[in-house]
């Protein structure tokens, strides 16, 4: 693990688009994840958030960052850019259908007894997001990225396996991240093939 | 081309920073910074539902 000692890695994305899969692996893969727990598994993510509730602080707080160097935390996509520019990271971006994406989101805000923004106004809004948020990576020097398919990560996860190795740059033990995915919890599958969201 | 009115001790001000910044005039300095509060504005226009989205759930504060 020692070429990740000075580097902070981080599992981004959209909610709902495999993010606490991708935690859940390197996890069990053997990088040691920051993680408090304090969400708790629920229908819409039976095997837990693998959340820390800091990062939601990074606007105002980032003292607790240099700390989680050479470990990985979950960090949602709209809070990079807050991250400051004095670390080096490397940032997995899960990527999904939008279609899945905003099903699922839907669901779990009904869940949550939240409003569900009209279709029509959300999609073209995280589509933008997405956008900006690319040429935004783009340009960042300290950050490295490397942008990963949820549906062939569970379809197929052995390309996607090693490719998380090699950004990483250390051995993980690819037969436990393997048995991390279970296919059975990919649901609010779209019914075509998946080509990612439309950037 | 336009012209817009701007007040004096404004325009003294953006005279210095620009000189500070680089430009080649306040005319420059000045078009740079409307061009990237109309960017910000866009970005704002669709980052407003998507935080919305997010703090409903529980991703951001």
């Amino acid at each position: 693990m020692s070429a990740l000692n000075s580097e902070i890695v981080i599992v981004s994305g959209l909610p709902r688009s495999g993010t606490s899969l991708m935690m859940q692996m390197l996890d069990r893969g053997g990088l040691p994840v920051v993680t408090d727990q304090l969400r708790q598994p629920d229908p819409d993510n039976p095997r837990g958030y693998y959340e820390y509730e800091l990062v939601k602080k990074i606007k105002t707080d980032v003292s607790w960052l240099p700390a989680t160097r050479g470990k990985a935390f979950k960090m949602v996509s709209q809070l990079l850019y807050h991250l400051p520019d004095n670390e080096r990271y490397r940032i997995l971006i899960m990527e999904r259908d939008l279609n899945e994406m905003l099903d699922s989101q839907e669901k779990m805000l009904r869940r949550l007894g939240q409003a569900v923004a009209p279709r029509e106004v959300i999609r073209p809004a995280f589509e933008s997001h997405l956008q900006n948020l690319h040429a935004w990576l783009d340009r960042q020097t300290h950050m490295r990225v490397l942008r990963m398919g949820y549906s062939q990560l569970v379809t197929n996860p052995d390309p996607s396996i090693r490719a998380v190795g090699d950004f990483l740059g250390i051995d993980l033990d690819s037969v436990a991240m393997r048995q991390s995915i279970d296919p059975a919890l990919y649901r609010n599958r779209q019914s075509r093939s998946e080509t990612g969201p439309a950037l | 081309m336009a012209k817009i009115k701007l007040d004096d001790s404004l325009y003294e001000r953006a005279q210095r920073a620009a000189q500070i910044a680089g430009y080649s005039g306040v005319e420059e300095f000045v078009a740079h910074c409307v061009e990237n509060e109309i960017k910000r504005l866009k970005t704002d226009e669709t980052e407003g539902p998507v935080a919305d989205q997010l703090r409903g759930l529980g991703y951001i504060e």
